[in-house]
């Protein structure tokens, strides 16, 4: 853990542990952060869904279709999006923010790779980190 | 009587039920093909009339209302004849009593909308507008109407509007309930033309249970008066979610539908449950761009008869303020059928600015004045 600027650097994995379709989670100071690559992008968000609070890891990653025009159905962000396993909502992995709308939306982390480490950068020191184990059908 | 001191506003009874006295008043608005058709004028089959399949039957409900008298048995004119065929005595008998600025008619015969001889009902919704216009908006100016169209053929539909939807005492199109939903794209060029004329889309319970066309109440047939009655809220539910899933209000955002004899104590959970389903499943209607509750108050409105009574009165207050339903209700007396409400009594619980709004300001901004 090193405290970089404003952020404090956590590796969480190797790049090798979240290679495409591949899921981890890990837990910092009591909240889970799930963490996903996806055509090529890795991602990291707050594992709990603002609605009824189930873990957000499990949901499918798709593309939806943009506003449109009655009975048009236009295809788009292909993979960027997140549904909560148990209701469907939409979540936007780039901003967290809900498709149905801005004002809702699950908390997303600085994720980087570097040397082929997994990299978090956080507001807050992380003083309990914890690599926690799931089972995910959906995961590679 | 209701005098001006009971109220603040003037009033605007959005649900008045003229009758034909016999389909031989017809006659003067129908080429013979139809006179023919329908057996009226000279075409009458006398004797035959009683065989089965033996001349025209009009289509009406095979839900018979059980009760012994089942119209306002206080309001036969003087002649003896049925409720609501006589304009004069109709004008007396509730506009004047309820000092009504505006009655609008709305024709009781409209359960041709779900006959199966789709050129025969267009022709008859034609000559019954006719008729509805001399016969009785002319004969009184605080009388409007709406005007028929036949739902199941739109060209036809449209040309009715066209011929007669610019005279200014025509206030709405009565498109009646068939078994297509209201969202469906077969509506739209009816849809399109009521916006351009600023005409708001009346349904109205008629042709539900009718016709081979009518709508399904809900799982099946009911099994009496009583259940078809109570039934037909699911009906007006299952339009609403049409309408607007099907992104009718997105194509005519200026586009006003107006539920009338429906109820409206349903739309709040109706509301819920849409928007709750639009969060998960946006994707499939993404032609939706805000939820479907906000559509439904910003489009659709609501007559408030047959009004619904809670055990509490004040209930209904609430579940008003749940929908936010204060500019979307539409008074209805529904003069002279027996479900119908009496405006001194019906609103006793209601707030005075709240009575402002359903008596006359929401049906000034819902209807074409």
């Amino acid at each position: 853990m090193v405290n970089t600027k404003e952020k404090h650097r956590l590796v969480v994995c190797s790049a090798e542990e979240l290679q495409e379709g591949n899921r981890q989670l890990i837990e910092v100071n009591g909240v889970e952060i799930g963490l996903i690559r996806a055509e090529g992008i890795i991602y990291a968000f707050r594992n709990s869904c603002p609605h009824q609070g189930v873990p957000m890891l499990y949901g499918s990653v798709v593309g939806t279709m943009l506003p449109s025009k009655p009975h048009e159905y236009v295809y788009a962000h292909h993979n960027e999006i997140i549904r909560c396993p148990l209701h469907g909502w939409e979540f936007n992995l780039k901003t967290g923010k809900a498709m149905f709308s801005p004002d809702v939306s699950i908390k997303t982390y600085e994720i980087k790779e570097e040397n082929g480490e997994i990299v978090l950068y956080l507001d807050k020191e992380p003083k309990q980190v914890t690599r926690k184990a799931f089972s995910c059908i959906l995961s590679s | 009587m209701v005098t001006p001191s009971t109220r603040t506003s003037g009033l605007i009874d959005c649900d008045i039920h003229p009758v034909l006295s016999d389909f031989n008043e017809l006659v003067p608005y129908l080429d013979e093909s139809i006179q023919q058709y329908m057996n009226i004028g000279k075409f009458a089959k006398g004797a035959l009339a009683k065989q089965n399949s033996g001349s025209f039957k009009f289509p009406s409900s095979p839900y018979a209302n059980p009760l012994p008298v089942p119209l306002r048995a206080d309001a036969f004119p003087p002649n003896g004849d049925i409720p609501g065929s006589d304009p004069a005595f109709l004008a007396q008998d509730l506009l004047d009593r309820c000092n009504t600025t505006y009655g609008i008619l709305n024709i009781g015969h409209g359960t041709m909308a779900a006959f199966h001889n789709v050129e025969v009902a267009a022709k008859y919704t034609s000559a019954a507008n006719d008729w509805l216009y001399d016969k009785w908006v002319k004969s009184d100016p605080r009388y409007r109407m709406t005007m028929e169209v036949t739902p199941l053929d739109p060209a036809m539909a449209v040309k009715e509007i066209e011929r007669i939807g610019k005279r200014p005492e025509i206030v709405g199109i009565n498109l009646h309930c068939v078994n297509i939903p209201l969202g469906k794209r077969h509506y739209w060029p009816i849809y399109e033309i009521a916006e351009a004329y600023n005409l708001p889309i009346v349904l109205h319970p008629d042709s539900e249970g009718t016709g081979e066309y009518a709508a399904t109440a809900g799982v099946g047939p009911a099994s009496t008066y009583m259940e078809w009655h109570t039934s037909l809220g699911l009906i007006g539910q299952r339009n609403v979610i049409s309408l607007v899933c099907d992104g009718v209000f997105e194509q005519f955002p200026n586009l006003k539908v107006n539920f009338i004899e429906y109820g409206f104590s349903w739309v709040a959970p109706t509301m819920w449950r849409m928007d709750k389903n639009w969060k998960a499943l946006r994707h499939e209607v993404p032609w939706l761009k805000m939820l479907p509750s906000e559509y439904i108050r910003r489009n659709i409105r609501f007559g408030t008869q047959p009004i619904e009574e809670p055990a509490r009165p004040k209930d209904l207050i609430e579940i008003i303020q749940m929908i936010g339903a204060e500019h979307m209700l539409l008074f209805c007396s529904d003069y002279p059928h027996w479900d119908g409400d009496e405006i001194d009594r019906a609103f006793l619980h209601f707030p005075q600015d709240l009575k402002d709004k359903i008596f006359y300001h929401n049906p000034l901004e819902s209807f074409r004045f």
